[in-house]
């Protein structure tokens, strides 16, 4: 094997780059569904509606219980054979739809526990002064639930992140897709795959600062 | 919140154009831009004979010309439910194709040629030494049929690849692969990659564009047929060949 062509390697990194917006926006719509979709699951889990319950329960089962190519490829290539209307779905919906369903079975785990952490005397002193299940849980508990389930929460968006490259096996020419292309056509496959991955890890170690920043941030509000 | 709405926007405007009805001066053309030097992209930048081809076709015509790029293997359904209008990634035509779309007139003249890792062209000369190995072949290429369609196929280890197989090649993952022979010398000069022809090509195949065959599809196949006519008799095609092959692959020989 020769050397490493560098002058390919730093040639590559613009081209990749221009791809970030894409890969940062599927991320970034799939999490912010999935934590609404996944906060909903968690306040079903603590408060149980009959039979709602059950359903909730299997969703949560079935999305942590299988792959999430196995999902991406189950909605994107098998259920438009079903229904029809699913062929109008393009990758990168289909893309955000998948890791959406994936990662709100998996954030609603993390928030339920977060929300059952808050001290019951909470529960109780919220109760004590007349207010609704409605008014406790916006008011006194989640914002407590949202600190302690914060950093699970990044990390959640981390893998997020890492995972949109999957959506190039959709016909997504994301940061992956992209670089797949360029390999293919100039068949440096090492110098290319390795400025993706190290591209990848640039952005992961950005975001890990951010959550030490806002770890010490929530921390701070709640010193006593 | 401003923030997200501006992600949102910026994610929008990053999605492709949905697709609609066809538009009579429209000509939405789909390939793989991973067959190198047919059609590839380096920096970002979709190029190769079939960009060129193509760009020609839609000025001789009047046409405007879309690329759309997805896997080899998704080109042919997405040419039958209408996400695209022809597909430029050197497709043979055979008589199951003929059955189910019409094609142009052929624009390239080739040949199946067997490829392999550099220094094992003495062991394998074509394709009867191919019994008993393993051989790549693009997911939903003709050479999948061809190798099929040989009297000894059951012999052969047949792999299909999505792409890369002339990496696999010459990583030594399979014993050969089944390609075109204009683009496997190409391929040979042009890439870093150890690998030699193994032999002569062994089939003559015709590559088109196929349009759906349908009374729109055949108009447009007529309107791009009649261009290929007259690129073909002031010498575009053959320059554009010069230009990727330094020879002329739009002629039979």
């Amino acid at each position: 094997m020769q050397g490493l062509d560098l002058d390919y390697m730093l040639g590559l990194v613009p081209v990749l780059l221009s791809y970030i917006p894409l890969t940062l926006g599927m991320a970034t719509a799939s999490m912010v569904l999935a934590l609404i979709l996944g906060s909903l699951l968690a306040v079903e889990r603590v408060v149980r509606v009959p039979v709602l319950d059950l359903f909730v329960m299997l969703y949560i089962s079935f999305f942590r219980g299988t792959p999430l190519l196995v999902q991406l490829f189950l909605f994107y290539y098998g259920l438009p054979q079903v229904l029809a209307f699913l062929t109008q779905i393009n990758g990168v919906t289909a893309a955000i739809m998948g890791l959406t369903l994936h990662f709100s079975a998996y954030m609603a785990e993390s928030i339920r526990a977060a929300i059952v952490g808050v001290d019951r005397s909470q529960w109780e002193a919220a109760q004590s002064i007349g207010m609704t299940q409605a008014q406790m849980m916006r008011r006194i508990v989640l914002p407590q639930a949202a600190r302690v389930a914060a950093p699970t929460l990044v990390n959640y968006f981390i893998d997020i992140i890492k995972s949109t490259s999957l959506a190039f096996t959709l016909g997504v020419t994301e940061m992956m897709g992209a670089t797949q292309k360029e390999a293919a056509g100039s068949f440096l496959y090492f110098e290319a795959f390795l400025v993706v991955a190290i591209l990848y890890w640039i952005i992961v170690e950005v975001l890990s600062q951010l959550q030490k920043i806002l770890e010490n941030r929530l921390n701070k509000a709640f010193a006593r | 919140m401003l923030k997200l709405i501006a992600l949102v926007a910026a994610l929008s405007a990053a999605l492709p154009a949905t697709v609609f009805a066809q538009d009579a001066g429209q000509l939405r053309v789909g390939m793989s831009g991973g067959y190198f030097p047919f059609t590839f992209v380096r920096q970002d930048k979709l190029q190769g004979f079939e960009v060129d081809v193509m760009n020609a076709v839609g000025e001789q015509a009047g046409l405007d010309i879309s690329f759309e790029t997805m896997s080899f293997s998704g080109l042919i359904g997405a040419l039958e439910s209408d996400r695209i209008d022809t597909i430029a990634n050197q497709i043979t035509i055979t008589p199951e194709r003929e059955v189910k779309f019409a094609f142009t007139q052929p624009y390239v003249y080739d040949g199946a040629q067997v490829v392999v890792k550099a220094g094992e062209e003495d062991k394998i000369k074509g394709p009867e030494d191919l019994k008993g190995k393993t051989v790549a072949v693009n997911l939903g290429s003709n050479f999948e049929e061809l190798l099929n369609d040989l009297p000894y196929a059951e012999q052969i280890n047949v792999k299909t690849y999505e792409s890369n197989i002339a990496l696999d090649t010459s990583l030594g993952r399979v014993d050969a692969f089944v390609m075109d022979r204009v683009s496997s010398v190409q391929l040979i000069a042009k890439s870093p990659l150890p690998l030699a022809l193994a032999g002569k090509p062994f089939d003559e195949i015709h590559n088109a564009l196929p349009f759906r065959n349908d009374d729109e599809g055949r108009a447009m196949r007529d309107k791009v047929d009649t261009a290929l006519s007259t690129l073909r008799e002031n010498g575009t095609l053959a320059e554009i060949s010069a230009k990727w092959f330094g020879s002329d692959i739009t002629v039979a020989e």
